[in-house]
């Protein structure tokens, strides 16, 4: 199993390089091309939703590969929302309501379902997600008023003295930030280890009075709403979108595969993973694109097979290793 | 009237081989709780066979069904020998979910290399034949498709209930350790039915080539609807992956009758999320299911 690893994400050794990195990221626009602007803003989505994706999937378990059900109703929810509220008050309120609204429907849809889908455990549990992502994905481009099939254009809301790319990579920055404290503070906290013990054994964390019912349901909600604010922010940054590119069952994939290699259940985990598998896919494979899918998919086989708690828990459990044979060794006096 | 007949006589041909196309799943699903998101690109890749057979050699399809078994046999063997095993050691039953996804993006992309993305289709000298019942229609690709893939079923399900060989899998599906310690090489058992599981999927998608259309990217849609089919009519045997086939496809054509035909795929999901709320495994409950 991946270790339990201690969270240190308010020390010193770890805020430092992190508030740099934060500083790198805001003046970094100045000097990139849009094209690589726009890398970035993908990968900060990346990690948004892949951290988002742990705090239910890697922290509790509960393995969903439907999470692009929440970047598709986010966006479809903002899609809708925007235009009725009109530009009256201007275009940063349109985007900030369109986000807490598609968040809300998303915390909603998310309790609904929490309680009849939860109960599934394991493969039944991802397969049950898939299929309610495909099925909602089906509806949405079966109904006109939804828009799916046609595509709906949703209004442009980045002020007019910025170039759009810019506006949505600061957005997307401070949406990754958000979530990757909300993480940081979860893991922390008594739920944080509710979730985990849920991941550990949740029979005996029941018998132990853990209210799992309670905590899973959080969990998904909480993820839920942070997926489905990032899947608004995204719609608003294509412009224009159909249900094919917005539920799109590689981002479900992307999600775990984030985690996967970062290292599920931690916090930085997602983050590598995204940093990795983004810059391998859109850098140094763009001019590869018909073998892309192969280097994925071998790639995703060789983490699985060589590392399979992550760069995370490889990290960890050799300096594990390292120490108890520094105790080892040590003279016993 | 006759609508509703030849509706239902459509919706019986198709489940056939839908039933086909998820029988190697359902079994290695139940014999080793493993989820193979592979299944589907081993559909595709019999078809791609049958269409090198009939294209380059000439031959009928359905007379290379046991060549193609065989070559996926061997495929799937070897596939869960090295890969799915290591997995499922090395970390938890859910990463064989990812390392099988893994996979069929290999397969998927490397088909593309190959054959190019382009859709295909085989079609021998029955293709476009007809047969007129009364006054009911009847395709003859879909009636060889439909008793092609029940013969095989009966096979497979002969295969597990009287041979030695389908003992063992019997007994290391209800009980892997008991089963070891009856001298059974579990891991030995598992490549083995990973192996008939492959090759029905590769026999499965002999017939879907002569019968539709298919290419790489079809994968994705064999597997969803192999596991439709198995949390419909039941985990582990060729019965019911026969009863939820036949389900399938009657739900199948007769949502496109009634409903319209671009509500099939949503009807599909919503009646997959309905059957693992209620009742996940299957109709038929699970085969091996009964000392767990």
């Amino acid at each position: 199993m991946i270790p339990v690893s201690s969270n240190n994400f308010f020390q010193i050794r770890v805020l430092i390089p992190l508030s740099l990195s934060l500083l790198i990221f805001l003046i970094a626009p100045m000097f990139l091309s849009t094209y690589h602007i726009r890398v970035l803003q993908f990968f900060f989505f990346s990690v948004g939703i892949a951290i988002s994706w742990n705090i239910l999937s890697g922290f509790s378990g509960y393995w969903s590969f439907g999470h692009t059900l929440y970047i598709g109703v986010g966006a479809f929810v903002a899609g809708k929302f925007a235009p009725i509220i009109g530009l009256q008050y201007g275009k940063i309120f349109v985007l900030v309501a369109s986000m807490l609204s598609a968040g809300l429907f998303c915390a909603f849809l998310a309790f609904i379902l929490a309680y009849p889908i939860l109960r599934l455990r394991g493969i039944f549990f991802a397969i049950a997600m898939l299929g309610i992502a495909e099925l909602t994905s089906e509806l949405s481009s079966n109904f006109d008023w939804i828009g799916g099939a046609m595509g709906l254009i949703i209004p442009e809301a980045s002020p007019a003295n910025i170039d759009p790319a810019v506006f949505y990579y600061y957005i997307f920055l401070l949406m990754a930030v958000i979530i990757l404290m909300v993480a940081a503070y979860i893991k922390k906290s008594r739920f944080g280890y509710g979730l985990v013990s849920i991941r550990e054994d949740e029979d005996t964390s029941k018998m132990l009075g853990v209210p799992t019912e309670k905590y899973k349901i959080t969990a998904s909600v909480i993820s839920g709403a942070l997926v489905g604010i990032l899947g608004a922010v995204y719609g608003f940054n294509l412009g224009y979108f159909t249900a094919p590119s917005v539920f799109r069952v590689d981002f479900s994939l992307n999600m775990i595969l984030y985690n996967l290699i970062g290292g599920i259940g931690t916090i930085f985990g997602p983050v590598i993973g995204a940093a990795i598998l983004v810059f391998l896919t859109k850098v140094v494979l763009s001019k590869l694109l018909n073998i892309h899918i192969l280097i994925t998919g071998l790639l995703v086989i060789i983490i699985v097979l060589s590392a399979p708690g992550g760069i995370i828990g490889t990290v960890n459990s050799l300096i594990e290793k390292r120490q108890a044979s520094k105790s080892t060794n040590a003279p016993k006096n | 009237m006759r609508i509703i007949i030849q509706t239902f006589l459509d919706g019986i041909m198709l489940g056939g081989v839908l039933s086909l196309a998820a029988a190697g799943f359902s079994l290695i699903f139940g014999v080793m709780n493993v989820v193979s998101l592979a299944h589907g690109a081993m559909v595709v890749i019999g078809a791609y066979l049958a269409y090198v057979c009939w294209s380059l050699l000439g031959v009928d399809p359905l007379l290379m069904i046991p060549l193609i078994m065989g070559i996926l046999f061997i495929l799937g063997f070897y596939i869960q020998k090295t890969i799915i095993s290591w997995a499922v050691e090395r970390s938890t039953l859910e990463a064989s979910l990812l390392v099988t996804f893994g996979l069929a993006l290999v397969l998927r992309n490397s088909l593309d290399i190959v054959f190019s993305p382009d859709v295909r289709s085989v079609s021998p000298g029955y293709s476009f034949m007809n047969i007129g019942i009364g006054f009911l229609s009847v395709d003859v690709v879909r009636l060889i498709g439909l008793i092609a893939s029940l013969c095989m079923l009966f096979f497979l399900s002969i295969l597990l209930k009287k041979t030695s060989f389908g003992r063992k899998i019997r007994a290391t599906a209800q009980q892997s350790f008991a089963a070891e310690l009856c001298g059974i090489n579990v891991q030995r058992v598992y490549a083995l039915t990973f192996g008939v599981g492959c090759a029905f999927a590769g026999a499965a998608g002999v017939i879907i080539g002569i019968i539709m259309p298919f290419s790489p990217n079809s994968e994705g849609h064999w597997t969803i609807n192999a596991f439709v089919v198995v949390v419909l009519g039941g985990i582990g045997s060729p019965a019911g992956a026969l009863i939820g086939g036949l389900l399938l496809g009657l739900i199948e054509t007769f949502t496109a009758l009634i409903i319209g035909p671009s509500f099939t795929n949503a009807m599909m999901f919503l009646i997959l999320v309905i059957m693992l709320l209620f009742r996940p495994q299957g109709l038929l409950g699970h085969a091996f299911g009964e000392s767990r």
